[in-house]
């Protein structure tokens, strides 16, 4: 089966003609997409700061970390959700749109950073929890978390303005 | 004047006709509006929930407020800019809808409680003194502080669409 067979059988989903159907579900999804990221990059961002050297409102690095972890993963769950939902109503659509195949790169490039960075810097997180500023590595994979989560925000918009209708 | 013939004149200004015409402008804007109000939710969440006394318990409601509180002044400050720009650039969408005014509206309140009654917790307690003690703040105005930030973001993406 080809790719375009594929996103052709998504896009006849009964869901995804419902989505297309209803005057409401497309804005309502935008919307709980931006809550959704507004949350993820807004915790994200806070994370980001601290391995940066931006104080924040505790000392210790690992549990501001985990602190946040929680609200970023279910507003990421919320995320995803809502742009499959956004994704299959116009698949082929978004499949053939320049700045949606960037965002996909660039939210891979995003949970690249985040694989290394779990499985460098913050092995040794003890070694360095209090320290200011943070050493290198940390302060490398805050900087490209920042960069590469607003290069994703910048081409999600873009989307909106760009993507034209296959059938 | 009304607000229909003050938007359909700021629509014929040179610099309105400008933001319109470039194509990128748009676009640019609104994704840095969107980045502002990450700032804002990212903090809100701490603030508010700290306030709620469901997030950050073991550290002093001053100390959260005051780490969170300027960024939120700023990202408030970007919004209003980046924002005033939208209008200014597509007047007729938003001076006459009634879900920009309840944006506004919802914004008003929530900056207001944000900027004079969460700031006045960090200046009434911040001062260092050993006696701290913790303020009696409402759970559910904290709570519906957050419902408040989502109901503008909905507000926000829905103008483009009412």
């Amino acid at each position: 089966m080809s790719i375009d067979t594929t996103l052709q059988t998504i896009y006849d989903l009964p869901m995804s003609a419902s989505i297309r159907e209803n005057v409401n579900a497309f804005p309502l999804l935008e919307s709980l997409h931006v809550v959704a990221l507004a949350v993820v990059f807004g915790t994200i961002m806070i994370v980001d700061l601290r391995l940066i050297g931006v104080a924040s409102h505790r000392r210790e690095a690992s549990r501001l970390i985990r602190e946040f972890l929680p609200y970023t993963w279910v507003a990421f769950m919320l995320a995803v959700v809502t742009g499959l939902g956004m994704f299959m109503s116009n698949a082929l659509s978004y499949a053939a749109n320049t700045y949606f195949l960037l965002k996909m790169v660039a939210l891979m490039v995003a949970g690249l950073n985040m694989a290394w960075f779990h499985s460098t810097a913050y092995r040794r997180i003890s070694e360095w929890d209090e320290t200011m500023p943070p050493p290198a590595a940390a302060r490398f994979a805050g900087f490209t978390s920042l960069f590469t989560w607003m290069v994703v925000i910048f081409l999600g918009r873009w989307i909106g303005f760009t993507l034209e209708m296959v059938w | 004047m009304s607000l229909t013939t003050f938007g359909d004149w700021l629509y014929a200004t040179p610099f309105s006709t400008a933001l319109r015409q470039t194509t990128w402008v748009i676009p640019d804007v609104q994704t840095v509006h969107i980045l502002a109000i990450t700032v804002i939710v990212g903090s809100a969440i701490a603030t508010e929930l700290r306030l709620a006394r469901v997030f950050a318990t073991d550290r002093p409601v001053a100390d959260v407020l005051s780490r969170y509180l300027p960024w939120m002044k700023w990202a408030l400050v970007v919004l209003l800019v980046t924002g005033a720009l939208l209008v200014i650039a597509e007047p007729g969408r938003t001076l006459t809808s009634t879900i920009f005014w309840t944006k506004m509206a919802l914004v008003a309140g929530a900056s207001l409680v944000t900027l004079r009654a969460r700031r006045s917790l960090v200046v009434g307690m911040g001062d260092g003194s050993a006696t701290q003690v913790e303020p009696a703040t409402s759970r559910s105005l904290a709570l519906l502080m957050l419902l408040v930030w989502c109901a503008i973001i909905f507000c926000g993406r829905f103008i483009a669409y009412i």
